[in-house]
């Protein structure tokens, strides 16, 4: 397929942008996908190219994409038939029942052994909604000690069907209205931005992890990406809900906290310092936060008034965190069992007292494990190495968007951010590379998004992404959903290891160019050939782990590389630094 | 002229990422059968085939399928050699699965190949309809629903179907459809019902001359007969020479079974089950009489021997004469005005006749009218007028084939997104016709789709809260009845249309 020529009319960007764009500075000189589609997604959309309205063509859209989840779901789950806890499957479900059949009070504190819940409340209150839709088809699902472990196929069943529709309730209309709103901002035709939208929902880490591997991210994600939309729109106010909502599902979204924080208060002070608006967002999260927190609080008291209380047996342990606490409290005050329930909640949903990593994961402490055992340094010294690393990591970019708080950077400063604590903090799993995953393949939908630079970009780190979770995959036998969905997605887009497409567009240094097409290259090859290893060659008998271990290694290095990308454009993007320093590579950036 | 976006091969390897989701989705006894199929011509000697009975799904599909199933089988061997014993019924490692799945998304390449070749044989204005018809057929639901998940080899047999139908619209290539279709016959004997159409295209368009229906052109019917017996010597020969042929009939051709199959196709049949049912209540009234033991019938509505209560029972040779009936008025009109798309049309006519009239049709069979129609749909609004309900009713009536609530909301998003999708882009891509077009028509088919969607709500949802699993030959018999109505309605159409052409 040829590349489209420099100097064609563009008569579809035109139309298709029509609806208040004509205003901006129109930026597409060389708008991709102009006569001929580059890779077969554009090939996809392109009958609906003119004159279809995107009211017809979304529809069809969120069905296709729904087909490719229900039918992934249709594979097995984390822990199918391993007892004896099973998974990440069998947690969810033990939450509809914890949450379904105990009182508020003992939500935290049941049985932690087996599958204890450890997210924050809006997960439990998300549990006992589904939990209770659950219990009116079939009791036996959800029935407290007799239901665990159940591997009822209609319960499957549902469960899948929980995610789908917790996705297109939140994630899925959350990311239409950004791709729209960013698009629009970034002056990319209506279009174009469909075919963004179907690569951002197609993202095969997200339908691996959560509509087959089983969990409810989307869910905090979604909330995250309301809250970047709100932030597109302006509404910071709802920003802020919207991300307290997304910290209130999952502790994780704490990565991106930096950045809604950076980005908020950069709003409050440039170009001009606001006060009230400062103080409308402090009181809006305070208020979200108190929402959030109310049904468990005002649950704990009603609770206690009944002398339900946290134990069942009567006792009394000290606080699991804050013990100094109680020497200043009553604990026969009305109020204690709510500090009691808050406390615990805290020290569930943060484990501090857990290991630097957990599992064999893509990020810098486990593949510098592999050169220094780091164990045999004491944990604090870690935990503080971590801590400066991180706090390394991600202030360069949130200190970016703090002095620009520039809307169009959002994404790329949320990738950013996200990838410096994936990379060097604490506690890391290897699930948890949705997190910078997410605001990276955003870009798709942003100016250039489709063109061959930040296509290549991020696909290459969705690719590797989902690569580094392959480990857990085949853990549950999911072989074949991650190669379709990897695969399909690479194809789609025209990436490898199914086209070079994505590498050396006209225009841009050739120095660059291929800098770019050597490391991706480098790293498919060593994917592709890590495969073939994994497959046909034993690991060594001492050293059971190597393929894994190379695995990871291989991954943090690749991720490093995408924090170093997210990082070098949000550099180059936000024009912070002196244009005789970036002015060349940004006019290679915007060709 | 540039291609047209997406091509076929784009298409081709989107839904087959998407099939291969579905490997662990339900199968019908149909997957056994062909396991059991790939064992009987494995493990036995040829002339055991179509005696082998320990299974007791027999084979009974014609000798060129046994042949591709040996074929198959050879590959088998590699995936799991456990599959291929004759005494391992109901077998189903992953392997099997995999291997099984597999094949049916390879083999249907040839479909791929076939619309392709449709494509190519298009040129100018219509190639985007062309295209647009050949994406359908390739994406179809029926294909999709019956194939990978029920599982068939419908895919490959159509292809060669449709390589068929574009090998007759030029005229160096007549002979080689002809041989093609004969061949397919060998393979899937559901075709005969399409060969009418063929018989009478080849015997005007190459057996006879173009100028004079009384000129016979020799050396053409020399080529089409000895290439026809050599295919059929090919395939029934080996078989012939032992005197097997009866036994092979008596496979092929089960008389036996009832005038419904197990779910009801929506046919003239359907239509006539249900007004039985309907003059059950109300024969007391009118003082019509009642057969007591066919009310008595337990099975009544789900299983094949349909008795009828108060209507006259119907016999195949009834339905034989109906079929063939309403199979030549078409025909006399396409031996008259011999036209590629007039054959396309009276094979599309052929299939609707012998799918309304026929003897325990299946509801499969509907793709033998779809598929075939397809191809035309897009000549003009007039025909795409008689093709919509068709394609609605066709799709709705193979519902009842995947009852599972895992593929729920496969089989019915699937089958929405490709109605929505496909009928959208058929309005946009199909020409104004010449003639006048049916007015009420039009009224009828946006009134009929616009009723399948509560019914399809009813049927899968409301009535399993209803009344549980009582009464569950109701939503059977809604689904046919309405499709039936639709099909019907489509045939009245399309008639009209083919003759008003």
């Amino acid at each position: 397929m040829a590349g489209p020529s420099p100097h064609k009319p563009r008569r579809k960007a035109k139309r298709a942008g029509g609806n208040g764009l004509s205003n901006l500075p129109v930026i597409m000189e060389r708008e991709a996908l102009v006569r001929v589609p580059s890779f077969p997604l554009a090939a996809f959309l392109w009958p609906a190219r003119s004159s279809v309205s995107q009211w017809e063509l979304l529809p069809l859209i969120l069905m296709a994409v729904g087909l490719f989840r229900w039918a992934a779901g249709l594979w097995g789950y984390s822990g199918f038939k391993k007892p004896p806890i099973f998974g990440d499957y069998e947690a969810q479900r033990h939450w509809m029942e914890i949450t379904t059949n105990l009182p508020f009070s003992q939500w935290y504190f049941h049985d932690l052994e087996w599958w204890g819940l450890d997210y924050p409340p809006l997960t439990a209150y998300h549990s006992w909604i589904c939990g209770k839709i659950g219990s009116l088809i079939d009791p036996a699902w959800f029935a407290l000690h007799d239901s665990r472990g159940s591997h009822d196929p209609t319960l499957k069943i549902f469960m899948r069907a929980t995610v789908l529709i917790s996705e297109y309730l939140i994630y899925i209309p959350a990311a239409i209205v950004f791709v729209r709103r960013f698009s629009r901002l970034s002056g990319v035709p209506t279009w174009t931005s469909s075919v963004a939208l179907v690569a951002i929902l197609m993202q095969p880490a997200t339908i691996l992890i959560d509509h087959v591997h089983f969990q409810y991210n989307t869910v905090m994600l979604g909330f995250v990406l309301a809250s970047m939309s709100s932030m597109l729109a302006g509404r910071n106010l709802w920003a802020a809900f919207f991300f307290v909502m997304a910290l209130g599902f999952k502790q994780m979204a704490l990565y991106y906290a930096f950045s809604v924080f950076a980005y908020l208060l950069g709003v409050c002070v440039f170009p001009r310092i606001n006060i009230s608006r400062f103080f409308g967002i402090a009181l809006v999260t305070v208020v979200s936060f108190a929402i959030l927190l109310l049904p468990i609080v005002a649950g704990t008291m009603s609770n206690a008034s009944r002398g339900i209380t946290a134990h069942p047996d009567g006792a009394h342990p000290p606080l699991p965190l804050f013990s100094d606490l109680a020497k200043y409290l009553n604990t026969e005050a009305f109020y204690y069992p709510v500090v009691e329930q808050l406390v615990q909640m805290i020290h569930r949903v943060f484990p501090f007292a857990r290991g630097l990593f957990e599992d064999k994961v893509a990020n810098f402490w486990c593949a510098l494990n592999v050169l220094i055992k780091l164990r045999k340094y004491p944990s604090e010294l870690l935990q503080k190495g971590a801590l400066v690393a991180t706090l390394a990591a991600i202030l360069p970019p949130n200190l970016i968007l703090f002095l620009r708080p520039n809307r169009l950077l959002l994404p790329l400063a949320f990738a950013a951010t996200a990838w410096g604590f994936f990379l060097f903090s604490y506690q890391v799993h290897e699930k948890s590379v949705l997190l910078p995953l997410m605001p990276m393949t955003l870009l798709l939908a942003g100016k250039q998004g489709l063109g061959k630079d930040t296509r290549a970009w991020v696909g290459f780190a969705n690719i590797l992404g989902c690569w580094t979770m392959y480990p857990l995959l085949q853990r549950v036998d999911l072989r074949v959903p991650y190669t379709v969905l990897t695969l399909l997605w690479a194809y789609l887009l025209g990436l490898p290891p199914t086209s070079l497409n994505a590498y050396f567009q006209d225009g841009s240094s050739i120095w660059s160019q291929w800098a770019t097409a050597f490391i991706h290259g480098f790293f498919y090859l060593t994917m592709a050939f890590w495969h073939v290893l994994d497959m046909f060659v034993m690991a060594p008998k001492d050293k059971p782990d190597l393929w894994v271990v190379a695995n990871v290694g291989v991954g943090a290095v690749g991720f490093s590389l995408c924090y170093l990308w997210c990082l070098g454009s949000l550099v180059i993007e936000s024009e912070i630094l002196p244009t005789s320093l970036t002015g060349k590579k940004t006019k290679a950036k915007t060709q | 002229m540039a291609e047209i976006y997406p091509s076929l091969v784009q298409c081709a390897i989107v839904a087959a990422a998407f099939k291969i989701l579905l490997f662990p989705a339900y199968k019908s006894t149909d997957f056994e059968v062909h396991r059991n199929w790939l064992a009987i011509t494995h493990s036995l000697p040829l002339w055991d085939w179509y005696y082998e009975k320990t299974s007791e799904w027999t084979l009974d599909y014609p000798p060129f399928f046994a042949y591709f199933e040996w074929i198959m089988s050879q590959v088998a061997k590699l995936a799991d050699p456990a599959m291929l014993w004759v005494h391992n019924l109901e077998y189903d490692s992953w392997q099997t699965v995999y291997f099984q799945r597999w094949t049916v998304i390879i083999t249907e390449l040839v479909l791929v190949y076939a619309l392709q070749m449709f494509v190519d044989s298009t040129h100018g204005v219509s190639k985007r309809a062309a295209q647009a018809a050949a994406v359908s057929i390739l994406l179809s639901p029926g294909l999709l629903i019956i194939d990978h998940i029920h599982f068939q080899y419908n895919g490959v047999m159509y292809g060669i179907l449709i390589a068929s139908l574009v090998l007759a619209k030029k005229k160096l290539s007549l002979l080689a459809s002809g041989l093609v279709f004969a061949a397919l016959l060998c393979m899937k004997h559901i075709y005969l019902y399409l060969a009418p159409a063929y018989f009478v295209y080849l015997l005007r368009v190459y057996c006879l001359s173009p100028k004079s229906i009384f000129r016979i052109q020799f050396f053409n019917c020399f080529k089409l007969g000895g290439g026809i017996l050599a295919i059929f010597a090919a395939a029934f020969g080996p078989f012939a020479l032992k005197n097997q042929i009866p036994q092979i009939f008596s496979r092929l051709f089960p008389f036996s079974r009832g005038l419904c199959h197990a779910y009801w196709a929506p046919n003239v049949w359907a239509m006539y089950s249900f007004m039985d049912r309907v003059l059950i209540g109300l024969a007391p009234r009118i003082g019509l009489p009642i057969k007591a033991d066919a009310l008595n019938s337990v099975t009544r509505g789900l299983v094949g021997d349909t008795a009828f209560a108060v209507l006259p029972d119907i016999t195949p040779r009834m339905c034989f004469v109906l079929t063939l009936l309403f199979q030549a008025i078409p025909l006399v009109k396409l031996f008259m005005r011999p036209t590629w798309e007039g054959f396309i049309g009276g094979v599309t006519l052929c299939g609707y006749a012998s799918f309304l009239f026929g003897w325990h049709v299946h509801e499969k069979a509907i793709l033998l009218v779809i598929i075939p129609f397809s191809l035309i749909a897009l000549k003009d609004r007039r025909y795409l007028g008689a093709f919509r309900p068709l394609a609605v009713a066709g799709h709705v009536s193979l519902f009842p084939l995947i009852f599972t609530p895992a593929e729920f909301p496969i089989k019915t998003i699937y089958t929405i997104f490709w109605l929505v999708g496909f009928l959208m882009a058929f309005d946009r891509l199909a020409p104004a016709p010449t003639r006048q077009r049916l007015f009420l028509f039009d009224r009828f088919s946006t009134v009929y789709i616009t009723v399948s969607i509560p019914l399809i709500f009813y049927c899968s949802l409301l009535h399993g809260i209803i009344f549980g699993s009582r009464y569950e030959f109701l939503p059977l018999m809604f689904t046919s009845s309405y499709s039936a109505i639709g099909v019907v309605g489509s045939w009245l159409g399309f008639m009209v249309v083919y003759f008003t052409e």
